[in-house]
C-alpha cells in the first residue's frame, strides 16, 4: 500500500533544509506509520537529493511524523539550479512510499 | 482611541502572504467586519535581498510595490477604525510609510497615525563582525563586495511599542512572519512579552495565519483524496484569539476548507523540532498543539506554549551569485527521450567550450527526473522537456548558454517550444548575531 492512500503532508523550506510532516487520516493508522516511515527509509527514499541527515520527530497528539532533510535543498532556495528550488514537491514524494 | 478587545478575545486576519499576494482577498478580509486586525506578510527569503538591489538603483524604493493600490482597498476598514500591521518596508520602511501617507490622502483619509520600525539593516553589523555563514562555510569579510544585504528578523516589541502610541498602521522591514500578529494580540490582550507560554501562543496564531491560503485548501489539494470546494475562490484565514486558546476560520462565501487536515498540514509547515520552533519573540513549543475540528470551517487549536527566547537574532544575509540562465526544449512523440538525451550531449559539448570550470550547470529532463532524480527505468512517456540551468559570473556567458538552447532548434528531430531566460542570481543565506546588537528605534507619524 501506498501512503498516499493513508496520509497526507507538506514540506516547507528554510535555507538548506527541508521539512516534510505527514499526518495519518485515520488515527488508528498512526502506529502503523511511526512502525514503517523510519528516518532511515525515508533518507534512502530521497536518495542523492539529501546530502546530509535525516532526523524524525514524532507527534502523538496530532497523529504525524515530521522528517527534517538537512541539506536537501541544492544549496536552499536562492542558491540551487533545481527545478522546485523550494523542495514544493517533496510532500508529494514521500506520499509514493511503499508501507 | 481604539478600543481594547472586549471579553479578552480579538479577532485578527490574514492580509498577506508573500509580496505578490492577492489585494482582493485583503479587501475581502477587511470588509468583512469580522476582524480588527490585519497583519501583512510581504516577505519571503529572497524578496528582502531583491529590495536591496532596486532600493541600490533607486534610493526612493525598496518598499512592498502594492501599497498605493492597498490603501484605496482599506478604507473602510481604515475609516471604521481597523489597524494593520505588516513588513511593507522590506529595505525602506521609510518609503514604505510616504506610500502610505500618499495612498491615505488620496482615498480621503487623514491624520492617520503610522508607526515606522527602523534598524533591522544589519549590513554593517555583520561586516564588522566578519560573521560567519555556515551554511556557505565562509564568513561575510571573506565575499567582500558580493554581500549585498543582511536583515535581522525582528519580534513584536516594536510593533507592541507603536501600537501603545496609538499608530494605526504600523510598518517594519524584516518583522519575523509570525510576530506580525504576535505583536497585535499580545497587545490588545495585555499580554506581557516576557510570558513566554503566551507568547508561544500567540506565536502559533501566527504562524497559522502568516501563510494566507495556506490555512484554507491551498498547497493542500491531491484529488481524488483530498479535494476541497471552490479552490479557485480561496480565502484568507482569521483567527479569534483567547488566553490559551484560538479558532481558525475563514470568511463566508470563500472557497477551501478550514478543517483538521488543512490546520495541521500548515501548524507543522516549515517547522523542525516541534518543541523548539525560534523566533525573534519566544522559543515556541507546539509539540502539545491539540487541533480540534469544530465543524463549519472552524477549528480550536489549544495547547501551545514557550520558552525564553533566543540570544541570537537570525540574520538573513543576501549574496550577489552573478547569472542564472535558464532555457528549455521540449521533445515528443516515440524515442524523444533518446531525442533529449541526445540534445544534451550536444549542450554539453558547446558548455564545454563556452563555459569556465567553475560555473554550475545542471541539465535536466523534465517527466523523467527533474524533480526526484533517477529512478530507474520509467516507461517511454509521451513527451520531455530539456531544461538547462547555469549559474556564472559572467553575464555574457549566461546569454551564450541560454542562446545554446535556442541553437536545439537545429539539433535533434522536432525539438520545440524553446523558452530562456537569463537573470541575476541572488542568493540569500542565515547568519546569527546577539540580539542585543540589533538596535531598533520606532517613530509614529502622522499622515
Amino acid at each position: 500500500m501506498r501512503l498516499r492512500e493513508i496520509a497526507y503532508s507538506r514540506s516547507g523550506d528554510k535555507g538548506d533544509v527541508s521539512n516534510v510532516c505527514v499526518f495519518v487520516d485515520d488515527p488508528a493508522d498512526y502506529p502503523l506509520i511511526v512502525e514503517r516511515l523510519t528516518a532511515h527509509r525515508v533518507r534512502a527514499h530521497f536518495g542523492g537529493l539529501v546530502e546530509g541527515d535525516v532526523v524524525r520527530y514524532e507527534l502523538p497528539i496530532v497523529h504525524g511524523l515530521n522528517f527534517v532533510l538537512d541539506r536537501a535543498l541544492g544549496g536552499g532556495v536562492s542558491m540551487t539550479l533545481r527545478v522546485d528550488p523550494h523542495g514544493k514537491s517533496f510532500q508529494s514524494h514521500v506520499l509514493d512510499m511503499e508501507i | 482611541m481604539h478600543r481594547r478587545a472586549s471579553g479578552g478575545t480579538l479577532a485578527i486576519g490574514s492580509g498577506s502572504a508573500y509580496a505578490n499576494d492577492r489585494l482582493a482577498l485583503a479587501a475581502a478580509m477587511a470588509d468583512s467586519g469580522r476582524v480588527t486586525y490585519l497583519g501583512f506578510d510581504c516577505l519571503a527569503e529572497r524578496t528582502m535581498a531583491l529590495a536591496h538591489v532596486r532600493r541600490r538603483r533607486d534610493p526612493a524604493t525598496g518598499q512592498d510595490e502594492r501599497i498605493r493600490r492597498l490603501v484605496p482597498l482599506l478604507r473602510r476598514f481604515l475609516a471604521g477604525g481597523g489597524r494593520v500591521v505588516g513588513n511593507f518596508g522590506a529595505a525602506n520602511p521609510d518609503a514604505a510609510v510616504a506610500d502610505f501617507v500618499d495612498g491615505l490622502g488620496e482615498a480621503g483619509l487623514h491624520e492617520v497615525r503610522l508607526g515606522v520600525i527602523r534598524g533591522d539593516d544589519a549590513l554593517d553589523l555583520v561586516r564588522s563582525r566578519d560573521a560567519d555563514l555556515p551554511e556557505l562555510g565562509t564568513t561575510v569579510g571573506a565575499l567582500g563586495d558580493r554581500v549585498v544585504s543582511a536583515n535581522a528578523y525582528i519580534g513584536a516589541e516594536p510593533i507592541v511599542d507603536c501600537l501603545r502610541q496609538d499608530a494605526q498602521i504600523v510598518v517594519g522591514g524584516r518583522l519575523a512572519d509570525p510576530s506580525l500578529f504576535v505583536g497585535p494580540i499580545c497587545h490588545e490582550l495585555d499580554w506581557s512579552l516576557d510570558d513566554w507560554e503566551a507568547v508561544g501562543h500567540a506565536t502559533m496564531v501566527g504562524h497559522l495565519l502568516e501563510c494566507g491560503v495556506h490555512s484554507t485548501g491551498g498547497n493542500f489539494e491531491d484529488p481524488p483524496y483530498r479535494v476541497v470546494p471552490d479552490p479557485h475562490r480561496l480565502g484568507f484565514p482569521l483567527a479569534e484569539v483567547t488566553e490559551g486558546s484560538a479558532v481558525v476560520t475563514k470568511l463566508d462565501g470563500t472557497g477551501g476548507a478550514v478543517d483538521e487536515r488543512t490546520m495541521k498540514t500548515q501548524l507543522f509547515y516549515e517547522i523542525h523540532d516541534p518543541r523548539t520552533y525560534l523566533t525573534p519573540d519566544v522559543t515556541a513549543d507546539f509539540s502539545q498543539v491539540c487541533v480540534e475540528d469544530l465543524g463549519q470551517d472552524r477549528v480550536r487549536l489549544s495547547g501551545a506554549t514557550g520558552r525564553e527566547w533566543p540570544s541570537s537574532l537570525k540574520v538573513l544575509v543576501g549574496v550577489d551569485q552573478g547569472y542564472r540562465a535558464t532555457g528549455e526544449i521540449s521533445y515528443g512523440g516515440p524515442g524523444c527521450v533518446g531525442r533529449a538525451r541526445r540534445a544534451e550531449e550536444i549542450l554539453r559539448a558547446h558548455l564545454d567550450e563556452l563555459l569556465d570550470p567553475a560555473d554550475d550547470v545542471r541539465i535536466d529532463l523534465q517527466g523523467m527526473n527533474s524533480l526526484f532524480g533517477d529512478k530507474g527505468a520509467i516507461a517511454d512517456p509521451v513527451e520531455v522537456r530539456l531544461r538547462l540551468a547555469v549559474r556564472t559570473e559572467s553575464e555574457e556567458r549566461a546569454r551564450d548558454a541560454a542562446h545554446e538552447v535556442e541553437l536545439l532548434y537545429f539539433g535533434p528531430a522536432g525539438g520545440g517550444g524553446v523558452v530562456t531566460s537569463v537573470v541575476p542570481a541572488l542568493g540569500v543565506t542565515p547568519a546569527y548575531v546577539p540580539r542585543e546588537l540589533v538596535t531598533l528605534e520606532t517613530e509614529v507619524v502622522t499622515s
